[in-house]
């Protein structure tokens, strides 16, 4: 049709052909359809987390342990308080040993390293720890930590499983954030004279710091539905426990636990648990997205 | 060039020809020794903001980015209290060796510098030096102006001073001052705690000025200051170097022809990492001795 001469008709130059037409629609279709299928698992996730968990949820469920009366009809089952202060406390300390490391891994890494082949080796490493299964990271703990020290299993133990899961996110997502403060603001800095550890506290980390804390948000949303690493370092208890050198109840161990319970209320409890940490991880996101979006960085 | 405008300054100059090597002349009010303010022992607390600006001396200076040599040899002065601009073609070098001045050619991964740069008589490249007292009597406005985002207009102009690690004295009346010297104290006095971002771009690259004035330097480095700016900014810009060269000695990096001729005392033409010829700018736009200089300042390429 472009050959056509210039005078020519201009609804045949610039018309869009039906066979274009239907081309684009078919393509379209199928994009459409390809976006329904991925998210029907996703609506059909919470569907029966809403129905089956909001069945178990009640006052006394966040408010009372788990008793482990489970034979009994008329015992109570209890509740998941322990579950989700301990799953809080492991998760504060594993952030609270992972942030500081994976930050200044990451400002080492943009600031420091650069392109050496050492950045490049740690980079490699990271990139390895994060494709490593979460089971590893709880197999490492239990053989370094529990049978290496002849001790028994610890909430602190379960937190360190915890921060090796979260320590390759949080250098990754922090190193990408680092990356996109415009060198022009270190210039500057630097050439009014400024030592270049003030630089980077005054000048760099600030100005990262909203992007830096959404990717931190993410990795401890991550750290906090993973089971397999505190299965064999914190363990499991009923009761609520404040010392993370014993025994220590999580969300997760929790539903792993009762969702094989021959008894059906127990089941729904691990409904119910899970709703709740859907729910918590939700919280997480949530204020990771309205921090990010104070963030001054493109 | 009709555009040429020559100045009081530009007609009190020596000739042209004048011997590169000749040391340039020092100013005559000096009260702390400059060599002494470079040195890293020294607080740096006492330093005033309005004070005389030093001269500059590259001596076969020399810049490389890993083994490409980008400046090629320079041997160029910049006298004390006055305005040098430094004009040639895209990729001849302005602006790497202008980094060589106040060593940020260095943080650049991989180059290096070699030759030597001498600020009055000290030479900064010694490795005596401390590189952190060279930026602060050694300040830079970039291209694109960059107040720091998180910080208010206040704040961009006391960063100099808290980066720089030098506390006491008046902060308030440090801020107004360098806000005065850089002209933008009547626009901004009413809202120092908003964001720097928030002003205009001519603002903004004015309060990066200030920024660079609060620190008290003795010579400041523009690398094509205006070139993000329209020609209302870029005029307020001019004018402000003109006030600032009481204080300190300019170096400035211009595409701009017309911009060199309305600003600049001196001006150099620089070529392929080569400088070819330094003067009077009139003289460089009106009469060059070499004809490279006289094709680039009259269109023929660049």
């Amino acid at each position: 049709m472009s050959a056509q001469a210039p005078t020519g008709d201009l609804v045949a130059r610039f018309g869009v052909s039906p066979s274009r037409r239907r081309k684009d629609k078919i393509a379209r279709g199928l994009i459409l359809a390809a976006t329904i299928v991925a998210l029907i698992p996703l609506m059909l996730i919470l569907y029966y987390l809403l129905k089956k968990g909001l069945g178990a949820w009640s006052s006394s469920f966040f408010t009372t342990d788990p008793t482990g009366n489970t034979f009994f009809k008329n015992s109570t089952i209890g509740g998941i308080k322990s579950a989700i202060l301990g799953t809080i406390e492991m998760v504060a300390l594993a952030s609270a040993i992972a942030v500081p490391i994976g930050v200044a891994v990451a400002v080492w890494l943009v600031e420091y390293g650069k392109n050496s082949w050492f950045a490049h080796t740690v980079r490699f490493f990271v990139d390895v720890l994060t494709g490593v299964p979460s089971i590893v990271f709880g197999l490492f703990i239990y053989i370094v930590l529990v049978v290496g020290t002849g001790s028994s299993f610890a909430g602190y133990k379960g937190s360190l499983a915890l921060s090796l899961l979260m320590l390759p996110v949080v250098i990754r997502s922090a190193e990408v954030i680092l990356l996109l403060v415009p060198a022009g603001l270190r210039e500057s800095a630097l050439a009014l004279g400024a030592p270049r550890w003030r630089v980077i506290f005054s000048i760099v980390l600030p100005t990262a710091l909203p992007g830096m804390v959404t990717g931190v948000l993410l990795a401890v949303a991550r750290a906090a539905g993973e089971t397999a690493p505190l299965l064999f370092t914190a363990a499991s208890t009923k009761n609520t426990s404040y010392d993370l050198s014993g025994f220590m109840n999580s969300l997760p161990v929790q539903i792993y636990s009762d969702v094989t319970s021959p008894t059906t209320a127990v089941v729904n409890r691990a409904w119910g648990a899970a709703l709740t940490l859907v729910v918590l991880i939700l919280l997480l996101n949530l204020i990771a997205r309205l921090i990010s979006r104070r963030s001054r960085l493109a | 060039m009709s555009t040429v405008r020559p100045t009081p300054e530009v007609a009190d100059m020596e000739p042209d020809g004048q011997p590169e090597l000749q040391r340039a002349e020092r100013p005559a009010v000096e009260a702390p020794t400059p060599r002494a303010g470079l040195m890293p022992t020294r607080h740096e607390s006492q330093r005033q903001i309005t004070k005389q600006g030093l001269g500059v001396r590259l001596e076969q200076l020399r810049a490389f980015y890993g083994k490409a040599e980008q400046v090629k040899g320079v041997d160029l002065d910049f006298h004390a209290n006055e305005v040098t601009a430094i004009i040639g073609p895209s990729g001849c070098g302005k602006s790497t060796m202008i980094r060589c001045i106040n060593r940020m050619h260095e943080e650049i991964p991989g180059a290096h510098a070699e030759g030597r740069v001498l600020l009055d008589d000290l030479d900064i490249y010694d490795p005596q030096v401390d590189v952190v007292a060279v930026r602060r009597a050694i300040g830079m406005v970039f291209q694109k102006p960059n107040p720091f985002p998180t910080m208010s207009v206040y704040d961009n102009v006391a960063s100099g001073l808290r980066l720089s690690g030098q506390r006491g004295g008046d902060l308030d009346a440090k801020v107004e001052e360098a806000l005065r010297g850089a002209s933008l104290w009547d626009e901004v006095s009413d809202r120092l705690s908003e964001p720097g971002a928030g002003l205009s771009g001519g603002q903004q690259q004015r309060l990066c000025i200030a920024r660079s004035l609060a620190v008290g330097p003795e010579v400041i480095l523009m690398d094509e200051p205006c070139s993000a700016l329209d020609p209302v900014a870029t005029l307020k810009i001019e004018e402000l170097i003109a006030e600032l060269k009481r204080r300190v000695t300019i170096v400035i990096v211009t595409h701009n022809m017309q911009q060199a001729a309305r600003v600049a005392d001196r001006t150099a033409f620089m070529l392929d990492g080569g400088l070819v010829e330094v003067g009077p700018t009139q003289e460089i736009f009106t009469k060059p001795n070499d004809s490279r200089t006289e094709e680039y300042v009259t269109g023929k390429f660049g």
